[in-house]
């Protein structure tokens, strides 16, 4: 019942903050979100039952949702960064904001939880709209056109999902099995020939947009450059993990033989995009599309994890997700920090402010290191697993992923350098203040508790990453 | 006098109420307002009696009106589109006092379209619902309002020529005029073949498909804001409903014949006209076109042939209707004294009234087909229905048409939703439009959230047993 919670919290946390006055709807906000992490910590700690409802009987459509192993981090990422990123707002933003943020939240969680694969797409369109208004109303005319981009693009992908998902339970009813929506009796069916591999790429380009990942990433640019901090915090740490998300939960258990079959072309494509996003992030001058670009290659490093198609692979990106998440959030976040004090995000107008703002520096570099892997951080031990997977049946492909970790380190320490060290430019910054403080050290603690202990969420994956794979076994298996 | 009629004489006598109270007092208009409300609301509580009595489906006039679940669920509709027309014109002196009898004589022929199972049935459906609409397209005085009517006219006129046409040879074809009593393989082909598709041609006129569409945008910017309302939810109705009847009903078996011709002719309408809507500045040709991709929609649901089908089109004019009630509502509000709105005029929408843009946002993305809003679940319906039919064009033709329009739905809304300098004035809201408006834009979440009690409903009133 936890779950109904989490989903209920944000809802009436969002018509309470668009009722509010505008100076009120913040710590509205920010109290809803606490509550929700703190159903969260309820569903972790106390009682993990799902939800299983009656929705539209008549085609077999159940409000089901679940807190498994695959899904149950990924909705403590998406609680704990939602209070960061609220909290890392401005009061000043009005009401209207807090309102869709909170609706992102309440849409993040049902997607994140959902089985059912009417309600997974449902949620899966509904983030798009708070998304759309946050691009919209908060930035200026470049932000329109990103807006529209993000829209348009999210849309043509998940429109031809729709079909797919449409198509899969027809499929499944016209075989006699009955007409259902559910993921896992959709996954008993056995599927191949041109219908199963269209319907496959239906459903992988619209994760691999929302993802985003190498040749789709056409909104991300504009998007992650115009939204507010705490807004590409949340979009780059926790919405873009739906994408990759998706992967796991219907891909590999319904489209087995599929992944199977284009196995070697999807490799390819993750493995460019991993090169692409690196060498890109080497080339920008302003550091939130370095990290933006970093993203990018970090999200087809766990495409490639899902890609290898072994269980460990596939064990290391459901943890990397949540590692780079709660990284990438910080960083971003972090970022935005020094934006608002600096007023630019051009590394070539900042330098040496570790001098003035040495516990800034210290929290930058801390969230540096932890993106681009460094052991002891989560980002190590998710990209340990995936190369561990990789190695095996496809060794050049392990290589080049390593190489690309190194690269990460240049382009994340370029960032570094050349903001933090060197001697100092003009006037000096203000140091952090102790409201940013109280969310900062939370975050930090975190990223440091599951890179020292990550086994505290590959355990709970394990058996849901089984379950996943017990369907895949049955149709071509994972190695 | 059997009860099966009762709606439909509820408005009769609702037309000579509204006569009446016209001439008892020429001052006080709203008096006939109140009792065209009055039969509305009579007329729907008789259709609820009768789908609840048990005692459908019945057929009158040998075979001429068959009155069952289906013509219960379109008198239902109508209803909704006439009261929603209705209110949002309430006692507006612009259209004179003639305005509710003229809707009211319109909803009599849409509910006619509903039940009608004769070729002469049909015909006169059809008539009575465009004379008081030729009428009503004129109201708005001098100007582009009498060129609408005229252009509704002449257009009307041409295509009620051909649909005439069609059904004699057709008639001579089949040796009936009973839709159901048409055997399909014992036609004579030539005929039979001339008449059918110069029937469809003049039904689909009317509902407004491409490439039979272009007095659509004309007469919908012509016509005053609530007659144009009317026409792009109570006309599709009726339009769609007749159609669906004729084909399924008495050319079921030859569905060979129509059957692909539909089916193109649905993909190039939604696309075709999602497509222009994107180039408008106007937001009434915008919805004009908006009807004209949804009416593509609805042919979807003909074009499957199948159960799924018949009842996703009935499915989808429900939330189609209600978003389009919600968006004109809301233009009426802003156009005040203005016949239209221009895309420019929405700017800062949500500065001058948060409630209005937010009516706006949940009517465009229900358009638009977002879930959560009724138009999604529409889609979904009549995706499955497409799917289930073998028909995987079809569906790739609906969702590449959704992602069109999604861009041209999106644009008012953005515009409504940016800021503008200064204080701009607000909006006053008639209490009659919010109504509407109010109604409507809970309906469409409604349905978005929880259709399961419309979907049971749509099921039993699309359910024919010769389709699977």
């Amino acid at each position: 019942m936890f779950l109904v919670w989490l989903l209920a919290v944000p809802l009436a946390g969002a018509i309470a903050a668009l009722i509010a006055p505008d100076k009120a709807a913040k710590g509205v906000a920010a109290i809803t979100s606490i509550l929700a992490l703190i159903g969260f910590a309820g569903l972790l700690l106390i009682n993990r039952s799902g939800i299983n409802w009656n929705w539209i009987p008549q085609w077999g459509i159940r409000f089901h949702l679940a807190g498994d192993g695959l899904s149950l981090f990924l909705l403590g990422l998406c609680t704990v960064m939602f209070v960061v990123a609220l909290l890392a707002s401005d009061a000043s933003l009005g009401r209207a904001y807090y309102f869709w943020m909170l609706i992102l939240e309440f849409s993040v969680v049902g997607l994140f939880a959902s089985v059912d694969l009417f309600v997974f797409y449902v949620f899966w369109e509904v983030l798009l709209v708070p998304v759309f208004f946050l691009l919209t109303g908060w930035s200026g005319q470049a932000g329109k056109k990103a807006a529209m981009k993000w829209l348009i693009m999210n849309l043509a992908g998940s429109f031809f999902m729709l079909v797919g998902v449409v198509a899969l339970a027809i499929i499944h009813s016209q075989n006699g099995a009955g007409i259902t929506f559910e993921i896992s009796r959709l996954s008993g069916m056995a599927m191949g020939g041109a219908v199963g591999s269209w319907l496959f790429f239906a459903f992988l380009v619209a994760f691999m947009i929302k993802a985003p990942i190498w040749p789709l990433h056409g909104w991300m640019p504009e998007t992650y450059r115009e939204s507010l901090s705490p807004v590409t915090a949340v979009i780059s740490g926790v919405l873009s993990k739906a994408g990759i998300y998706g992967m796991l939960r219907v891909l590999v258990p319904i489209f087995m033989p599929q992944l199977r079959e284009y196995q070697m072309l999807l490799l390819i494509v993750a493995i460019i995009g991993l090169l692409y996003g690196a060498f890109m992030a080497l080339r920008q001058r302003d550091m939130k599309m370095v990290t933006a670009y970093g993203s990018l290659s970090h999200m087809a490093m766990m495409a490639l994890g899902v890609f290898s198609l072994t269980a460990v692979g596939l064990l290391g990106t459901n943890f990397y997700m949540v590692a780079h998440g709660l990284m990438v959030g910080g960083l971003f976040l972090v970022q935005g920090l020094l934006e608002r004090r600096t007023g630019t995000r051009s590394l070539d107008k900042m330098a040496g402010l570790n001098h003035s703002a040495p516990r800034l520096a210290a929290y930058f570099l801390f969230f540096v290191m932890g993106v681009l892997g460094l052991p002891g951080l989560p980002g190590f031990a998710g990209e340990y697993m995936i190369i561990q997977g990789l190695i095996g049946p496809h060794p050049v492909f392990a290589f080049i992923a390593g190489f690309v970790i190194v690269v990460a380190a240049w382009y994340m320490l370029r960032v570094f350098l050349a903001v933090m060290q060197g001697p100092p430019q003009g006037q000096g910054i203000k140091d952090l203040l102790a409201g940013q403080v109280s969310w900062l050290v939370p975050l930090a603690g975190l990223v440091i508790l599951i890179g020292l202990w990550p086994a505290g969420i590959t355990n709970h994956a394990v058996p849901s990453l089984y379950h996943v794979m017990h369907f895949a076994l049955a149709k071509g298996g994972i190695r | 006098m059997t009860l099966a009629l009762w709606p439909e004489y509820a408005v009769v006598l609702g037309v000579l109420a509204t006569m009446l109270a016209g001439m008892v007092s020429r001052e006080r208009t709203i008096w006939g307002y109140w009792t065209t409300l009055a039969a509305l609301a009579a007329s729907g509580v008789f259709t609820i009696i009768l789908w609840a009595s048990g005692s459908l489906p019945r057929s009158l006039l040998h075979g001429g009106l068959s009155i069952d679940a289906f013509s219960m669920a379109v008198n239902g509709l109508v209803l909704v589109a006439a009261a929603g027309a209705l209110l949002i014109g309430w006692n507006d002196r612009r259209y004179g006092g003639d305005f509710p009898i003229l809707v009211l004589l319109a909803l009599l022929g849409m509910m006619v379209l509903g039940m009608a199972n004769n070729f002469i049935a049909l015909f006169i459906g059809i008539e009575m619902l465009s004379l008081p609409l030729y009428i009503l397209a004129a109201s708005g005085g001098e100007g582009l309002s009498t060129e609408a009517g005229l252009k509704y006219l002449l257009l009307g006129a041409f295509s009620s020529g051909t649909l005439l046409f069609g059904l004699a040879l057709l008639y001579g074809a089949a040796g009936t005029m009973v839709i159901t009593a048409v055997v399909s393989p014992h036609l004579i082909l030539p005929l039979a073949g001339a008449g059918l598709a110069l029937t469809l041609v003049g039904l689909i006129f009317k509902l407004g498909i491409v490439p039979f569409h272009m007095w659509i945008p004309d007469v919908y910017e012509g016509s005053p804001l609530p007659v144009t309302t009317y026409m792009a939810f109570g006309t599709k109705v009726g339009a769609a409903a007749i159609l669906m009847r004729f084909l399924f009903f008495g050319f079921s078996l030859a569905s060979g014949w129509w059957g692909p011709a539909i089916g193109y002719l649905a993909v190039l309408t939604m696309i075709a006209g999602n497509l222009i809507a994107l180039a408008q500045k106007d937001m009434k040709r915008l919805l004009a076109y908006s009807g004209i991709a949804n009416a593509g929609y609805l042919l979807v649901g003909i074009a499957a042939h199948n159960m799924l089908g018949a009842q996703a089109l009935l499915f989808y004019l429900l939330p189609y209707g209600l978003s389009i009630l919600a968006a004109f509502a809301v233009l009426a509000f802003v156009a005040g004294d203005e016949e239209s709105v221009s895309l420019d005029q929405l700017t800062g929408l949500y500065q001058r009234s948060p409630g209005l843009a937010a009516g706006m946002a949940v009517a465009f993305l229900s358009l638009a087909g977002i879930p959560l809003t009724g138009g999604f679940v529409g889609k979904f319906y009549l995706l499955q229905a497409a799917w289930a039919a073998h028909e995987p064009g079809l569906a790739v033709g609906l969702v590449v048409a959704a992602m069109i329009g999604l861009a041209a739905y999106i644009r008012p809304l953005q515009r409504s939703f940016s800021a503008v300098d200064g204080t701009p004035a607000p909006i006053r809201w008639p209490l009659a439009g919010a109504i509407v408006l109010v109604i409507s834009v809970i309906g469409t979440i409604g349905l978005g959230v929880y259709p399961a009690p419309v979907v049971h409903i749509v099921n039993h009133s699309a359910a024919f047993y010769w389709l699977h």
